[in-house]
């Protein structure tokens, strides 16, 4: 038998006909399948597993479950795709595993950051706020320092982003834990016929049946009994490795397991995920070889290693006496139980470590511990003994050699998913532990989450929350047993005993000592949250797992107050850290494309993202650079004729009796002189008078129309129309037929003479005249061909079902061929609509233009009853203007550098406005654009200053607008 | 070199007197009333004294001091902001952050790491530009920078986001951005009030405001009625409930804003990083945990319970930015409220009830500008007149439909 | 996630639907002077309370009205709107 091991224990995770070799620090050690880091470390007699994150103190062993973040590892710097922040305690070992402390410098045995031990005293609590601020120059340097030893794990700058798929799943009854509450929680529900899927976070169940006393037949009769029951149910579904790391809304509930994340939704919730042990304060109450009795169990029935040589006990209940007759069994030498009770065990195991020759110290704690001159642990302890008001009476010191101390004071729940859940936690002066209040519907407690300790009553407890979950469900059960009593208390109420050497830890992850939280109540940190942020209790890894009810325990001491008074702090996801490639998923981000896409794609188009869509930006063509290739489309389309795709165009279709009533509601124009046949551009507002929205009105008969609308605005603006046209009560129908129809608009003087090869509609100019629509058939398709302005060239928008899209754009390119058609992109379009002075919105206009600013007051119609934003318009308009949106032109002798879209206009060092769009190339020869500017500085031939980024300030001219074809004529022909 | 911590190695016991007195009880009457024991309050308490020598103040709190947003936030500071008036007042803010540590004597951790709002596209790319020459035109280090910038300095970042969002094509880049410990802030601004004699009563929730010819007469508390003819409600998420105690008009919704952390790692990540497309905002602070959070709930909740949804949200923003974070662990996570409204900037100064003053509306940028806000409250109390950096913040603005223009900065500006 | 349950779709997770804001009646626009008008265009009751709200689920364009406690977090009920119960 190696000397830190014991003989096979019944039911133990370990396999020691698998015998691993393992690396760490740089040193190679042997655990068996089944071991963890800690426990296969500790079974190699290691007593030095990391170094606390302020001191560097040595720390070894203490819950063996990670709720403490003792042992916390990384992946040698060496190995590819390093992991960070890895719990020894619940660690696989594999034959690859190379790991080292975090947090170290120089390694764990000779970590120099150790030296922060010499100056503990210079640094209590809060130090870091009482300096290193002055001188303010140097505060940088120390800030960095502080960062540097701050931290734990490293990142991987080299790995890959992974994709890890989530899972969706749903239940009647969710059970989180897998203990003897748990099970039978899970059994009786299963019975009543609930779906119940049980999750525990644990390699395999039995919660503390496995570790806690196994030897005790009791123990081991009752998890095999469970076992048998939950095999027969085929309605229970039991997940090893499985643990819940957050309740959400409606019993939403995150389960996280090796690989993936997967989302629950149940039905009930039966929260039964124990209790966590927790330590006594003492000096030196962080050395390695101090752990919780539940570790050593652990260590000795998990993974049949021999905890100690020698120990003490420190209990204050019978836990720790069984705890003691564990570690006798498995070989240790149990020098003594010291017992924080002044009355001792009442139970039988009492007489029993007596009979076994431990000595019995009542009403002692263990107020020291000893390290060794030479290297690491536990050398010794001193027992001391409490007087009736708990305090150690000094010179009563009892002095032991031991290299360990095995602690049962008390337990925490492990309430967090409970608490997420809407229950409240009251502190109950008979079981000195918080339990659950009402609890909220749907949700139950059973075990010692709920303060229920005894095997036979966990079993009672979590039958009865199993049958009060399926009678939630309204399935039938049979009675409900009654609930159990929490009368002997498990936990003592104030197991901290401070000591002049100090270092006596409250929290191990934050080094935060009894001292500290002294210290911070004197400075006036008097409450529990003020506590904690000023401290640091609770903020490190274990999320005060073993910290929080100790140093709520010296807070009410403090305060001279109860503990319900003192409040506790609140508990949020995750229970345990969640990988974030497990909760980022594969992340699916759907783009749309339009149906001409595949041709765009093969005659080199160059996409960009136009909101959730796929749109060309232009297209490539070899030896031309982009700029080159824009203008080019654009001279095409002014010269001869070329073709966009407009399919991403918002479409809507409102027809009805009160359409037309309803479109006047919703737009600034008026439409009673809009016949049949005809379009016009459109404006609307929000109910405070800001553009939204604008587009072309077309009407396709009586009470039937047809409208465009901005891409990226149109499903925001038909949701609007929808609710409107609810509130207004209008008979009307109403239909977003963006995705329906593709579209396209061809547009150059030679348009007309493309078209009309592919349509038998007579599209002469006096058949469709500018502004007008028609619907026949194009290239086969049934089509709305409307005559539009935006490019200011005669040109024509069709419009069909979306399954048409591609053969009408091949059709036209076809029949385009000999006038040299060719595609245009975004950028040329915004180009030449910038040429005729067209506005885009969200460019051109921002959160607060209102029509007169972005000068499209024109599109609202005279005496109109109601338009939404009407209202505001006339408010606005009571407003001395601030801005005009104007066109301009860089005046010709400027050749340095052009601005860009939102270079500021400067006048007299003040701003007075800014580009909202530019053209460093227009299709006419010289750079143009479009800004807002102060009313009087809006007159064309007004001269102004743009100042570009380097500060220079570039002259331009106030030009009437459109640049371009200022009469209209070429888009009349 | 820290010689102050000497002298807790010199002495035997803790030398540290009180941050600040805990008065047994509230008295009669106080010139001052400043509901709200959260940065803005205390910060106002303080210039109150220190700038104006008004030290017959009482600040309350329903709970402990720094509670609320104070307590919550992500601790970005920063000007860089759209409109002149709204950069000129952060800018302020900034410089008395700047000075704060000093001035208080209390290391707030105020640490310059340099801020970068990401653009997806060229209507971010724009709107950059705009803040970077509205900045700059006030004085404020703002540039606009292209991805080989970003790349460089941010070498962990992947431009092209894993393919899952448009790429980044350039980024506002404002180097004076900053974080700070957003707890001690409140701890200091406390401390300083209390040594002018300002009483801080926490756990007094306040019930009633009383108020007669439309004119404060006092607040009545859960610990008696107290007599003050001037009154500041300082209560972000909580303003609701004390504007309907006054019967107030305001457009205040109030929203949750949920934020997250990573364990602690080593310092790998010096920048301020936020997305104004995908609406996410990051930064790794001194403890080593990288601190993050995204756009509000999109709903009215006065409750800070926190989502999965916004968990694997964030982390999706967190990997397609920086891949090296796919091992790296979520903590924690947690909300705040946030009032909010319509025109991404707050609600300031007087209200038609006379010594009733408002710090509302503060929505996710409160913390950047608790020092200037506390002194321009601090000025507006002490003159009944709101302070020139102020005055387009008054509540009647919404009235009047004069809105202030910054909704393209503040949208996730953090 | 949250629960919500559309009227003509059931009950779907809250991500499925957008929020509209609270139900609010619009006065008479000439009845009322300038700074009444940018009462009701601006200004929300955002004391904490159940609300009436409007909702809309995003996929199927359904439009319908909740009350939801917005401090508990609990929805009380949903239902179409109409005339008579505004």
């Amino acid at each position: 038998m190696p000397p830190h091991r014991i003989p096979a224990q019944p039911g133990e995770w370990i396999d020691r006909t698998l015998p691993i070799t393992f690396k760490f620090e740089g040193r190679s050690y042997k655990g068996y399948a089944g071991d963890t880091l800690s426990s296969a470390l500790w079974g190699s007699g290691v007593r030095l597993l990391g170094r606390s994150f302020k001191y560097h103190r040595p720390r070894g062993v203490m819950s063996m479950a990670a709720h403490d973040a003792n042992v916390f590892v990384e992946d040698s710097p060496h190995v590819k795709n390093r992991r960070n922040n890895l719990r020894g305690d619940v660690l696989p070992i594999t034959a690859k595993l190379d790991v080292v402390a975090c947090n170290t410098k120089g390694g764990v045995a000779n970590d120099w950051l150790r030296v922060n031990q010499l100056f503990a005293k210079m640094l209590p609590v809060g130090f870091y706020y009482k300096a290193f601020h002055k001188p303010g120059k140097l505060f940088p340097f120390f800030e960095r320092s502080m960062r540097g030893v701050a931290g734990l794990g490293r990142i991987d700058p080299d790995i890959e982003a992974v994709n890890t798929p989530k899972r969706y799943d749903d239940c009647d009854v969710l059970v989180i834990g897998a203990g003897a509450s748990g099970l039978s929680a899970g059994v009786a529900a299963a019975r009543a016929g609930a779906h119940v899927v049980l999750g525990d976070d644990q390699p395999h169940p039995g919660g503390a049946l496995g570790y806690q006393s196994p030897l005790h037949s009791i123990a081991r009769d009752r998890l095999r009994e469970l076992l048998a029951q939950a095999g027969q149910l085929d309605n229970l579904d039991i997940r090893q490795g499985t643990m819940a790391a957050g309740a959400y809304g409606d019993l939403w509930v995150a389960l996280v397991d090796n690989d993936k994340l997967t989302k629950m939704r149940a039905r009930a919730l039966i929260i039964a995920g124990g209790a966590f042990e927790q330590p006594s304060v003492f000096h030196n109450n962080d050395l390695p070889g101090v752990m919780l009795a539940s570790a050593a169990q652990r260590l000795m029935h998990l993974y049949g290693v021999k905890p100690f040589e020698r120990c003490v006990v420190l209990a204050a209940n019978s836990d720790g006496y069984q705890a003691a007759a564990d570690l006798r069994a498995a070989g240790v030498d149990v020098a003594a139980i010291a017992d924080l009770r002044s009355g001792g065990e009442p139970t039988d195991l009492a007489y029993r470590a007596i009979d076994a020759g431990i000595a019995v110290h009542r009403g002692h704690c263990v107020y020291e511990v000893h390290p060794p001159r030479v290297g690491f642990g536990v050398a010794g302890v001193v027992l001391r003994k409490l007087s009736d008001d708990n305090r150690p009476i000094p010179d009563t010191n009892v002095l032991i050699d031991c290299d360990g101390v095995a602690m049962s004071v008390g337990w925490a729940p492990n309430g967090g998913i409970l608490y997420q859940a809407g229950a409240r936690f009251i502190y109950d002066d008979q079981s000195e532990q918080l339990v659950s209040g009402t609890l909220p519907q749907g949700v139950f407690a059973a075990g010692r989450v709920n303060g229920v300790y005894d095997i036979d009553d966990k079993i009672t407890d979590g039958t009865r929350a199993g049958q009060l979950a399926a009678q939630h469900l309204n399935l039938s059960t049979g009675s409900l047993p009654a609930a159990p009593s929490r009368a002997v208390a498990r936990s003592h109420p104030y197991p901290i005993y401070e000591n002049d050497r100090h270092k006596c830890f409250i929290d191990f992850d934050e080094d935060v000592q009894l001292v500290d939280i002294a210290n911070a109540h004197q400075e006036g940190y008097d409450n529990i949250e003020l506590l904690k942020r000023y401290t640091t209790f609770g903020m490190g890894p274990s999320q005060g797992k073993l910290s929080n009810m100790n140093a709520v325990r010296a807070l009410a001491k403090l305060n001279g107050a109860g503990i319900n008074e003192t409040g506790t702090t609140t508990s949020r996801p995750f229970h345990q850290p969640v990988l974030i490639s497990h909760l980022a998923g594969r992340r699916f981000h759907p783009m749309r494309r339009t149906p001409m896409h595949v041709w765009h794609h093969a005659h080199h188009a160059r996409f960009m993202h136009a909101g959730t869509w796929y749109r060309p930006e232009y297209y490539a063509q070899s030896g031309k650079t982009r700029e080159d290739c824009i203008i080019a489309e654009a001279k095409r389309v002014r010269s001869g004729v070329g073709m966009i795709d407009v399919s991403t165009l918002g479409k809507l279709e409102v027809s009805g009796p009160d359409a037309r009533t309803f479109i006047e509601q919703i737009y600034t124009g008026k439409f009673g002189k809009l016949d049949v046949g005809r379009t016009r551009y459109v404006v609307a507002c929000d109910e405070s008078g800001i553009v939204i929205d604008d587009g072309m009105i077309a009407r396709l008969g009586e009470d039937r129309y047809y409208l465009t609308a901005t891409s990226s605005g149109v499903a925001a603006f038909y949701r609007e129309m929808q609710r409107w046209a609810i509130l207004w009560s209008m008979n009307i129908t109403l239909a977003n037929a963006t995705g329906h129809l593709a579209a396209l608009n061809i547009a150059g003087p030679d348009s007309r003479k493309v078209v009309t090869q592919v349509t038998n509609v007579d599209i002469s100019a006096d058949a469709i005249p500018y502004m007008h629509v028609r619907e026949g058939d194009v290239a086969g398709a049934p089509a709305r061909v409307m005559r539009v302005g935006f490019v200011g060239e005669l040109g024509f928008e069709v419009h069909v079902p979306a399954s048409f899209g591609l053969r009408v754009w091949k059709a036209l390119i076809e029949a385009g061929h000999v006038y040299s058609i060719g595609p245009f992109g975004v950028e040329a379009q915004r180009l030449l609509r910038l040429e005729k002075g067209h506005i885009i919105l969200s460019q051109d206009t921002d959160a607060l233009t209102y029509p007169d600013e972005a000068g499209v007051a024109w599109a609202i119609g005279k005496d109109k009853a109601f338009f939404v934003g009407q209202r505001s318009i006339d408010v606005l308009r009571k407003h001395d203007a601030t801005r005009r949106l104007v066109g301009f032109r860089i005046d010709e002798h400027y050749r340095g550098t052009l601005p860009q879209e939102n270079h500021l206009i400067i006048r007299q060092g003040k701003i007075t406005g800014r580009v909202t769009s530019v053209a460093h190339r227009s299709t006419f020869g010289f750079p143009l654009g479009l800004a807002y500017i102060a009313p009087d500085q809006a007159k064309p031939g007004s001269h102004v200053q743009i100042r570009i980024s380097d500060g220079a300030l570039v002259p331009a001219t106030v030009t009437a607008l459109p640049f371009y074809d200022p009469q209209n004529e070429r888009q009349k022909m | 070199m820290p010689y102050q911590l000497l002298r807790f190695a010199m002495r035997k016991k803790y030398p540290e007197p009180r941050m600040f007195r805990s008065p047994d009880k509230l008295r009669d009457e106080y010139d001052v009333v400043i509901i709200g024991g959260g940065g803005h309050g205390l910060a106002t308490a303080y210039y109150l004294a220190k700038n104006h020598g008004i030290t017959d103040v009482a600040v309350l709190d329903q709970g402990y001091i720094g509670g609320g947003g104070t307590g919550r936030n992500t601790a970005i500071i920063r000007s860089n902001y759209l409109t002149e008036q709204g950069v000129a007042f952060y800018q302020r803010s900034v410089n008395l952050y700047a000075d704060l540590s000093r001035e208080l004597d209390f290391n707030l951790f105020y640490t310059k790491r340099g801020h970068y709002t990401l653009a997806h596209s060229d209507a971010s790319m724009r709107t950059m530009r705009w803040r970077a020459e509205v900045n700059k035109h006030v004085g404020v280090d703002s540039e606009v920078v292209g991805p080989g910038f970003i790349k460089k300095e941010i070498p962990q970042i992947d431009l092209q986001c894993g393919g899952h969002q448009p790429p980044i094509v350039g980024a506002l880049y404002h180097p004076p951005g900053a974080i700070a410990r957003h707890d001690a802030v409140a701890w200091t601004y406390a401390r300083g009030a209390d040594r002018h004699g300002v009483e801080i009563h926490q756990k007094t929730k306040v019930t009633g405001i009383e108020v007669r010819d439309h004119a404060v007469a006092g607040v009545h508390t859960d610990k008696g009625f107290v007599k003050a003819r001037k009154v500041l409600s300082a209560v972000a998420g909580w303003t609701t409930h004390i504007t309907k105690m006054i019967d107030l008009h305001t457009p205040l919704v109030i929203h949750p804003l949920q934020a997250l952390v990573t364990e602690p790692l080593k310092p790998w990540l010096d920048a301020i990083v936020v997305s104004g497309s995908l609406h996410v905002y990051m930064s790794q602070s001194t403890r080593g945990e990288v601190v993050g959070g995204a756009s509000l709930d999109p709903y009215e909740l006065i409750s800070m319970r926190s989502t999965l949804d916004f968990a694997e949200s964030m982390a999706g923003y967190f990997v397609d930015l920086f891949p090296c974070l796919s091992n790296v662990k979520i903590m924690r996570q947690w909300a705040g409220l946030c009032d909010m409204t319509p025109d991404f900037s707050p609600i300031m100064g007087t209200t038609p009830i006379r010594g009733f003053y408002i710090d509302a509306g503060w929505g996710t940028y409160g913390f950047k500008a608790t020092p200037v806000c506390g002194e321009t409250l601090a000025h507006t109390i002490a003159h009944n007149e709101e302070h020139k950096l102020i005055r387009l913040f008054t509540l009647a603005r919404f009235g009047r439909f004069e809105l202030v223009g910054e909704k393209g900065a503040a949208s996730v500006g953090h | 996630m949250k629960l919500l349950t559309c009227p003509i779709n059931g009950s779907r997770p809250i991500q499925e639907f957008t929020y509209g804001g609270a139900v609010r009646d619009m006065p008479a626009p000439d009845a009322v002077n300038d700074e009444q008008w940018g009462d009701y265009v601006f200004h929300r009751n955002g004391y904490p309370e159940v609300k009436r709200e409007w909702w809309y689920h995003t996929a199927s364009g359904v439009w319908f009205i909740a009350e939801r406690d917005v401090v508990n977090d609990v929805i009380v009920r949903t239902y179409l709107y109409s005339k008579g119960n505004d």
